[in-house]
């Protein structure tokens, strides 16, 4: 329990610091890579929900100091974590070992992974550019924003869950 | 009672969840930046150092073009100088006494250089984070100007940091003119293109041109007159009515900010006491009955 944790500080810290700097990039004007969602993604399915709220309104408080975007991703962070055991369990069965499980590749199956974390990603995407843009009028925009942003967020989420399983595999 | 409680105990989750949504959307729909802690935003120490570090490793990638901008700046001022030098002479041998006025004028604003550690142009709401603070002497709602024009308003001040309310940002209004013919009008940003904004409240009985050079008005005490701010692109069809709006080109390249300077205007105490007298006839009267 105290390594985990430990390294799940250590990994808030680096994807925290990687995603202040990733906030500032749009690609071709229309993605922005959203990577510290893996945080919540990664808790663990049976994690009390005080603490998975605390951990989403921080972590979301903490992007938004860097983007000077007050709450707006604490709000979001916050809402994706109260649906995260809902939709994870509309992908993988409900049983006795999937109650302790850390969402991952290698626990859940590369196409349950990707179904959970796609959704969760998606509509995070959704919330933010959503709440982000709604004193604008800009509609195919912002669509095309939401869907930009969220293809590229999935791919470098897959690859960073990838990233942080190789590791844990050759200690 | 022990229902409650324990209806409470039972479903606290729930409550703590109302509470960080309540937090949130109070931060969220505090429409006012300029109300805004210094913890909370870019300024802060912790955000501040991590931007610190980053710009301190990228600031090296764009110095060839950063040098040629500059030396050309530095060969356009030159000329001016010598311009300018020359027409003073000539003024003073037309009339004595102007000896002083370039001089004083010219001490009525003094600037602060700055980094840009932090900046966005993608965001609805834009805002540049500088690695200068209130030790400094950049003090909240100093106007800031780039090489190519003005760049936007200081808010948010900590103690080496600050952060700056970029003219890419829907709460921005700057009071500017057309040079041509002083006609004044309000800059606004659409939150659409970074490298547009749009002039409104212009007097239709004016005569505007593409190419037009509009630059600040002088009428509030955050930048002198006759900084540049863009160029007149066409008329905004979209934002005409009783007025007429022009769609105006940036000067500032806001993708490519580095260096910025702070402008402290030493008349604006005085100012603000003069306006806030303007405001308030019989404010001042009381004090000097109780003399």
């Amino acid at each position: 329990m105290g390594r985990t944790t430990i390294q799940f500080i250590v990994l808030w810290v680096v994807l925290v610091l990687v995603q202040a700097i990733f906030s500032k990039i749009m690609l071709f004007d229309v993605a922005t890579p959203i990577v510290f969602i893996y945080l919540l993604l990664r808790l663990p399915i049976g994690l009390s929900y005080n603490i998975g709220f605390t951990v989403a309104f921080i972590t979301g408080l903490t992007i938004d100091m860097y983007n000077n975007t007050q709450g707006m991703n604490a709000l979001s962070s916050l809402l994706i974590s109260s649906i995260r055991t809902k939709v994870f369990y509309t992908f993988v069965t409900r049983d006795d070992e999937t109650v302790h499980i850390i969402p991952s590749i290698k626990s859940v199956g590369t196409g349950n992974y990707l179904k959970y974390a796609g959704s969760l990603t998606f509509i995070y995407c959704l919330l933010v550019f959503f709440i982000q843009a709604f004193t604008f009028h800009n509609v195919p925009l912002t669509l095309m924003r939401i869907v930009c942003s969220f293809a590229l967020s999935l791919v470098l989420i897959y690859a960073i869950d990838s990233l942080v399983n190789t590791r844990r595999e050759k200690r | 009672m022990n229902n409650l409680l324990q209806f409470i105990i039972k479903h606290i989750h729930w409550f703590v969840f109302l509470i960080y949504m309540v937090v949130s959307c109070i931060l969220l729909f505090r429409s006012n930046p300029y109300q805004q802690s210094v913890y909370l935003s870019s300024a802060n120490s912790v955000a501040s150092t991590v931007f610190e570090g980053y710009s301190a490793v990228t600031s090296y990638f764009g110095l060839k073009s950063a040098n040629e901008e500059m030396q050309q700046q530095n060969t356009a001022l030159l000329l001016e100088v010598a311009q300018l030098k020359k027409q003073l002479r000539n003024y003073q041998l037309q009339i004595p006494d102007t000896t002083g006025i370039l001089a004083k004028s010219e001490q009525e604003y003094s600037f602060v250089v700055a980094n840009v550690i932090s900046n966005s142009v993608s965001q609805p709401a834009n805002f540049i984070t500088i690695d200068r603070g209130s030790l400094d002497g950049i003090m909240p709602e100093m106007g800031v100007v780039g090489h190519d024009g003005v760049v936007g308003i200081v808010n948010v001040v900590g103690k080496h940091t600050a952060r700056i309310i970029s003219l890419i940002n829907p709460y921005t209004r700057l009071s500017c003119k057309v040079k041509k013919n002083d006609k004044f009008g309000t800059l606004i940003w659409n939150g659409e293109d970074y490298r547009y904004a749009t002039l409104i409240e212009l007097p239709r009985d004016g005569k505007y041109a593409k190419g037009d050079s509009v630059v600040t008005s002088g009428y509030s005490s955050l930048f002198p007159e006759g900084i540049m701010v863009g160029i007149i692109e066409g008329e905004d069809k979209a934002m005409s009515s009783n007025f007429m709006a022009m769609k105006v080109k940036l000067s500032t390249n806001f993708s490519q900010l580095k260096n910025v300077s702070a402008i402290h205007n030493k008349m604006k105490v005085e100012l603000k006491a003069l306006e806030s007298k303007d405001n308030n006839p019989n404010g001042a009267k009381p004090k000097e009955e109780k003399k």
